[in-house]
């Protein structure tokens, strides 16, 4: 019995994280060539479906559910959205500031101008930021659907 | 030995394994359950207040940092910096996310701490660690089948299967089935 109880344990520690640097999510990151966040965002049109590869910091994590993640563009003030299944990638509140690898594809989220203004009204709010509905000028939403990321510890 | 008192050997020992990772599953499903009306892995505090930055040079971000983490009081890890426009600084620090409105000194603080207990058994009940523990928690799936599967047998006579535990498995069945019919 006491050889049971020794393996259970080995078993359990095995299981446990190791202390990596770097933490992988869902299916990793494969490509290695990335995608600067502008070059997807002046031309969407040119990626929409395209499985691609961006870098950068993390700037915000859903707080709920760890659906999401915003990575800082190459250009002041631009950002992306990556979005996972939930449950499926779960990113956790420490990802925010770090800087990461993310690997998704690139999809075209259609909304009404009410949605559009009611998400991203909703966004400010949890984030305790002042927002302007004036400011909502396009519809559309350009966001990669996560497949994989590599965030540094 | 007979088929019935091996049964109820497996069921006993078998039970006493899954003890503890049944019921911190059970904890952690209950709190994963009500995702929608709480985080069940961080508490999440958000605070709102304001630093003066008068004679800071706006473009000087690290001493525009240096004196808004002195002014909160915030000693934790700084992991990173981020200027998102001219009049917006982001600080993020070990728990904590600070974002700064640079023209009227205002700060939103989003403060998180793991939740003692239940964000080591989510972590494990939500398979985060993946590795070797899926393996482990797909043995310990196949074992609560076991449990099952070997407490159908466990009693003889009116109180067994053949008895009102026939009855009981059938309403087992019913329930989800039931639910299933609400909500297609």
């Amino acid at each position: 019995m006491k050889k049971i109880v020794l393996m259970f344990w080995l078993l359990v520690l095995g299981a446990l994280p190791l202390q990596a640097k770097t933490e992988i999510y869902g299916k990793g990151v494969s490509i290695q060539e990335a995608t600067p966040v502008s070059a997807i965002l002046d031309d969407p049109d040119a990626y929409v479906g395209k499985t691609v590869r961006v870098e950068g910091l993390i700037i915000d994590v859903c707080a709920k559910r760890g659906c999401w993640v915003y990575v800082a563009g190459d250009r002041q003030g631009e950002k992306i959205q990556v979005k996972v299944t939930d449950g499926e990638i779960v990113f956790p509140m420490s990802a925010s500031g770090r800087m990461a690898a993310v690997e998704g594809v690139v999809e075209e989220l259609k909304l009404s101008r009410e949605q559009m203004i009611s998400y991203l009204q909703h966004l400010a709010e949890e984030k305790g930021q002042p927002f302007d509905p004036d400011t909502v000028t396009d519809e559309r939403m350009i966001r990669l659907r996560g497949i994989g990321a590599e965030i540094e510890g | 030995m007979k088929w019935r008192k091996f049964n109820i050997i497996i069921h006993r020992d078998l039970g006493y394994l899954c003890f503890g990772l049944t019921i911190i599953y059970a904890i952690s499903g209950v709190a994963v359950n009500h995702i929608q009306d709480w985080n069940p892995t961080y508490v999440l505090e958000k605070i709102v207040s304001s630093v003066n930055l008068a004679g800071i040079e706006s473009a000087d971000n690290e001493a525009l940092t240096s004196s808004v983490l002195e002014q909160l009081g915030e000693t934790s890890e700084l992991k990173n910096v981020y200027r998102q426009d001219a009049d917006t600084l982001k600080i993020f620090v070990v728990n904590n996310n600070i974002t700064v409105d640079l023209n009227t000194g205002s700060v939103f603080q989003e403060k998180s701490t793991k939740r003692p207990f239940l964000y080591e058994a989510n972590f494990l009940h939500l398979n985060h660690p993946k590795k070797l523990w899926t393996w482990f928690a797909d043995l310990y799936a196949v074992s609560l089948g076991l449990l099952a599967v070997s407490g159908l047998f466990i009693l003889k006579g009116k109180k067994g299967l053949a008895g009102r535990g026939k009855w009981l498995v059938g309403v087992g069945f019913v329930i989800p089935l039931f639910f299933l019919w609400l909500y297609s």
